[in-house]
């Protein structure tokens, strides 16, 4: 059989063409808005989707382009379109497919963000949402009513951390021809190849792993290529005349890339959530190294979880490769390599412990952020989450004394050297 | 658009346009397993100058009835069906791969409507190895991997590609998972038994190109030469730099060969 490229090769070189001027080894960063043709045939051939090509760079860029081509070849994706954010990205994804009076299923664990989209932003352009406890299969499918276009999670929940059952929701899925969008960006390819398990769409904040540095904003659009669009007459924006392209019908002309090419004809264009080609630059350095990056992180978890598990005043901890957690057979399923390097925990004496423990760790950086190569830490409950009510944070998973640890590459003796200064402040509070 | 043909319902795609039979007609023969959208970087190329397109999807494949016709000669026949039911003529056909086979038998025995015919990346036969079979029939996955990795050349492995954001060899993986086991394996038998090529190609009259690809793993040189051989006066054009899949990895000079030919020998005016 003939060889195919594997994980850690594909990171180096998918998507990227020599640059035949210079031969830059480097994917250059095509910092243009604009393209010259080299004739007006080619220009309207490219304008009107007859050939491949960049016209203006809030629809396509070079630079850009090799990113989306390496997380397509990552993932297993027929096509990938990247976007300003994370948060453009599940916007972008849920827009292209749905508008007013139609209807989402989703995880209630998943990122503030997401869960104040779903539940405050998207109402008011006529999509609502019900949600779903993650581990509760039957309420998946009970949820569905006759306008539900879309069924939406997070493989690892943030920051509950329960693992979705993608093959018990894809089967939902594919009973009632309704796609399956997961955000992955907990997992990345590395951990979890979405697809593999009958997901048809996979949305990543590349801010986080993928990018791994923290220097740049980014999000991803990954389109499965294997949803039938034309099975049911629910998605008239794939199936039907698209009219600013000549009433181009994008389902029959490109097949298993029809999604991604309705998010580069209609949110690129008209929303116009682009994703910079000097970011792409960056986020391309980053991922070169995601396999060691992320073998790296599930090490340091691993020992940080023996850690905290044993210390005094850790009331509890969180991880789904601990064999206490709920869904830690299904980690196991979908995630052997490591259920992600994120671990939610409490810290005795409650709240106000807790925030001695943060604010007196000189290493662990408290921020807003998760998958940086540093170790990040923040409350979730007064910070990320901050924006949803009672009942919403405690069907995230999430309490008072819980901090979010987001576990980097530093030498695992001087993380815990530094958790250990964060304790014993934390020990005069709860002891005063 | 949808119509039927034998009874039986056929999509064909006419690139983005309404199919208008007083224009000349360009025919384009996908392979095996595959669809339509193979052709998706010249079919709406066409439409939009002046052409009317028509990208059939083989029966059984993607969006056409079934069941694959399980002989080369037998698609001949279906082709010729196709355009006695829509009643065209003036017709160029562009083949790949195996498309080439149904091509040869289609073209030289009903050559009345035909103004030229292309043939890439194809010989006059395509003998199949039993193993290729034999996974198309039980281990589909193994077959759709051996027919991307063999059908690609090195750009499309690392899923460069003409579409910015796009994956060839994925998004060939995802239109063949649509064909199998049935389609596949029906079409590689297909193409194992077919042994008229050196008749047929002998008859053809009209213009004729090939295009070969540098790399081409599946139609290798030999192969493609010994069509050539056969063939009366075809023009032969190399594409060095891509594997079998040449429409989709060199669209650009596949595009340009085929625009030049046929705008030179089937105008659209």
């Amino acid at each position: 059989m003939s060889h195919f490229y594997l994980f850690d090769t594909l990171s180096l070189h998918a998507g990227q063409t020599i640059d035949p001027e210079f031969g830059a080894r480097a994917a250059p960063i095509y910092q243009t808005t604009s393209y010259v043709f080299p004739d007006t045939d080619t220009a309207s051939s490219i304008f009107n989707l007859e050939r491949g090509g960049h016209a203006y760079s809030r629809i396509t860029n070079p630079t850009v382009g090799v990113l989306e081509q390496r997380i397509a070849a990552l993932e297993g994706g027929s096509a990938a379109v990247c976007t300003a954010s994370g948060m453009a990205a599940t916007f972008c994804a849920i827009t292209a497919i749905l508008g007013q009076g139609d209807h989402i299923v989703a995880s209630t664990q998943m990122y503030g963000g997401n869960l104040s989209l779903m539940k405050n932003s998207l109402p008011r352009f006529g999509i609502t949402t019900t949600f779903v406890e993650p581990m509760d299969i039957d309420g998946f499918r009970a949820a569905i009513q006759d306008n539900t276009r879309l069924i939406y999670g997070e493989l690892i929940g943030n920051p509950g951390l329960d693992i979705l059952d993608l093959e018990a929701i894809a089967a939902i899925s594919g009973d009632k021809q309704i796609p399956f969008m997961v955000d992955a960006t907990f997992n990345t390819p590395y951990l979890c190849k979405c697809f593999d398990f009958g997901v048809n769409i996979n949305i990543h904040s590349v801010t986080k792993w993928m990018g791994g540095h923290g220097l740049a904003i980014g999000g991803v659009i990954v389109d499965g290529g294997n949803f039938d669009w034309g099975a049911s007459d629910k998605y008239p924006t794939i199936t039907e005349p698209y009219a600013p392209f000549s009433g181009m019908n994008i389902w029959e002309e490109f097949g298993p890339s029809a999604f991604a090419m309705r998010i580069r004809a209609e949110a690129m264009r008209d929303f116009g959530a682009t994703m910079s080609p000097m970011t792409a630059f960056l986020l391309l350095q980053g991922i070169e190294t995601l396999s060691l990056r992320m073998d790296k992180h599930l090490s340091n978890t691993k020992a940080m979880l023996d850690y905290l598990t044993s210390h005094q005043q850790v009331t509890w901890v969180n991880h789904p490769d601990l064999p206490s957690h709920s869904s830690h057979k299904l980690a196991k399923k979908y995630l052997p390599k490591g259920a992600g390097s994120i671990i939610s925990f409490g810290v005795e004496g409650g709240r106000d412990a807790g925030k001695a423990f943060i604010e007196n760790l000189q290493l662990a950086s408290h921020l807003a952020n998760v998958g940086d190569a540093k170790t990040l830490i923040i409350h979730p409950a007064t910070t990320t989450h901050s924006r949803i009510n009672a009942e919403q944070l405690v069907a995230a998973g999430i309490t008072d004394d819980m901090v979010r640890l987001s576990v980097g590459l530093e030498n695992i003796e001087d993380l815990k050297a530094d958790f250990e200064n964060g304790f014993h402040a934390a020990k005069k509070i709860a002891t005063a | 658009m949808h119509f039927k043909v034998n009874g039986k319902q056929v999509f064909a795609s006419t690139g983005g346009k309404p199919f208008d039979k007083a224009k000349p007609v360009i025919i384009f023969l996908h392979g095996s397993a595959l669809d339509h959208t193979f052709w998706g970087l010249h079919s709406r190329f066409f439409a939009f100058r002046k052409y009317a397109v028509l990208v059939p999807d083989l029966p059984g494949h993607s969006h056409s009835e079934g069941p694959a016709l399980t002989s080369i000669e037998a698609i001949g026949d279906w082709l010729n069906n196709i355009t006695e039911v829509l009643d065209i003529d003036n017709i160029s056909v562009v083949a790949h791969s195996q498309g080439c086979l149904n091509a040869l038998e289609f073209v030289s025995r009903y050559p009345h409507r035909i103004c030229t015919v292309s043939f890439i990346a194809s010989g006059l036969a395509t003998p199949v190895n039993p193993a290729l079979i034999d996974a198309a029939e039980n281990q589909p996955e193994d077959a759709i991997a051996m027919m991307i990795g063999w059908g690609f050349g090195s750009a499309g492995h690392l899923h460069q590609g003409p579409i910015p954001g796009n994956s060839m060899v994925a998004g060939g993986r995802k239109v063949m998972r649509r064909n199998v086991p049935d389609e596949l394996a029906t079409d590689l038998k297909a193409c194992d038994a077919y042994q008229n090529g050196k008749v047929a190609a002998a008859k053809i009259t009209c213009p004729i190109p090939v295009i070969i690809a540098g790399q081409d793993r599946m139609a290798p040189r030999k192969a493609t030469t010994e069509l050539v051989e056969y063939l009366n006066d075809a023009e032969v054009h190399v594409i060095p730099e891509s594997g079998h899949m040449v429409p989709q990895e060199a669209p650009n000079k596949c595009r340009q060969l085929l625009k030049i030919f046929i705008f030179a020998n089937n105008p659209a005016t």
